[in-house]
């Protein structure tokens, strides 16, 4: 229902305007000179978001299995790969459950991850597309508030930093990996950075996608590449402090 | 009843069973062809117009790029009729056969209107969209095809809408969102990140 997103939108909105002011306070009250209390250590933390699900179930890779299905296994492998690596991991969704874009980044942005990424599967294109996101050409900022559609703006270029450093780290794997931008939801409405990672096969048949073994591979690949980027991570989490 | 008029009963229904299996016949034979009328197929470009050479940005699925081809076709003067023909000749390569970047048959452009300065919504019929392979690649693959021809072919062009029968449609096939207005200059990045092979 409209006004259901819109109120959502406005709660969001005014929830972001509030950090934002939280934020600003320790600053102006810390005296010239005396040195500064060393904030604690926020632990890194990664958002990962199994596209689709519920009565979305996404692109029908094969005649068995839809696409909600293969994210959220890939999720849940990425998910004990980046743990086994010392990197907290929260899922969007860990079941088979309807939840729309704005729901997502509404999620996302409260939990505030060093970043976040969306999950997908395709049957066309050759092993890995990490994408950022395409923003709208014009917006609707006011003061504080930012406009839903365009609140990755900020964002954007340290997502795209990433991207390209992520990109780099898995083509070092020589598994074929891609950069591209996207006009994809819910990446517009995310403050944190965000990219989505897309997984098709690498032989041209799309059942690759759904095996257990594929699956293992990318997610162990994928994690050695997030954890070798976690520094660049960590200077993201302190860039927005 | 007698035996003489039981048998002109029965001949009498005989007739009329085989009168009612005739009339069943035609019938079936006028809704075929009706229907045959009625299915969207793709209309190629008026006899009229003048032969021109234009750019198409041709997408392929395999390995997922956007490749530049110029073709000549006859083309309207008439700039909206124009853009549906170009686009059109965009369409009988993804529905041909051998097509790089399939789209489903039937699949066509309906209307294109000149809106404002810059603006111009392109309205695609239903067979298009739901056929349209769902994932971010292949149906950002459309999308940026669809907006680099037009842009390649009338500098006029700005941004881009899309509709699916009229209607705005948030998604195109599940991922990429086609209720935005598509930038010419955001797109033309895009078309380069998809032309690097």
């Amino acid at each position: 229902m409209p006004w259901i997103n819109a109120a959502s939108k406005l709660l969001v909105a005014a929830s972001l305007a509030v950090l934002a002011g939280a934020q600003a306070t320790p600053a102006n009250t810390t005296s010239p000179g005396s040195p500064s209390p060393q904030p604690p250590e926020k632990p890194l933390l990664i958002m990962l978001d199994p596209a689709h699900g519920g009565t979305d179930p996404g692109a029908r890779l094969t005649a068995s299995t839809p696409e909600k299905e293969i994210t959220l296994n890939i999720a849940r492998r990425l998910k004990q790969e980046l743990n086994a690596r010392g990197i907290l991991c929260q899922l969007v969704r860990d079941g088979d459950v309807t939840l729309p874009p704005d729901q997502r980044a509404a999620m996302s942005n409260a939990a505030d991850p060093a970043l976040y990424i969306s999950l997908h599967a395709s049957s066309l294109g050759s092993g890995m597309g990490i994408f950022t996101a395409l923003l709208p050409d014009s917006g609707d900022n006011k003061g504080p508030f930012l406009d839903w559609d365009r609140a990755q703006s900020a964002t954007l270029p340290r997502s795209k930093a990433l991207q390209t450093q992520l990109v780099g780290a898995m083509q070092r794997t020589k598994f074929p990996t891609h950069a591209f931008s996207a006009s994809l939801r819910p990446l517009n409405s995310l403050r944190s950075p965000a990219i989505a990672i897309e997984i098709s096969p690498t032989t041209g048949d799309a059942t690759q996608v759904s095996a257990t073994g594929y699956q293992q591979m990318i997610c162990a690949a994928l994690a050695n590449a997030l954890a070798s980027i976690a520094p660049s991570l960590r200077g993201n989490m302190g860039a927005r402090r | 009843m007698t035996s003489r008029s039981f048998l002109v009963l029965s001949v009498c229904l005989l007739f009329l069973a085989i009168a009612m299996a005739l009339y069943v016949w035609q019938l079936r034979s006028r809704a075929q062809s009706e229907a045959t009328l009625q299915r969207p197929q793709l209309v190629t470009p008026p006899a009229t117009g003048t032969l021109r050479q234009v750019t198409l940005w041709v997408a392929h699925d395999d390995p997922g790029v956007l490749r530049v081809q110029a073709v000549s076709i006859e083309l309207s003067t008439e700039r909206q009729r124009k853009s549906q023909e170009i686009l059109r000749a965009l369409l009988a390569i993804y529905t041909g056969k051998g097509s790089p970047h399939h789209l489903a048959a039937g699949a066509d452009v309906r209307n294109v209107y000149f809106v404002n300065p810059g603006l111009v919504v392109v309205d695609v019929n239903s067979e298009l969209a739901d056929g349209q392979t769902s994932g971010i690649l292949p149906e950002e693959l459309t999308v940026a095809s669809f907006v680099q021809t037009l842009a390649a072919n009338s500098p006029e062009i700005v941004r881009v809408k899309f509709l699916v029968n009229g209607k705005e449609r948030e998604t195109l096939a599940g991922h990429v969102d086609f209720s935005n207005e598509y930038g010419v200059p955001q797109m033309s990045d895009l078309a380069r990140q998809l032309s690097s092979e």
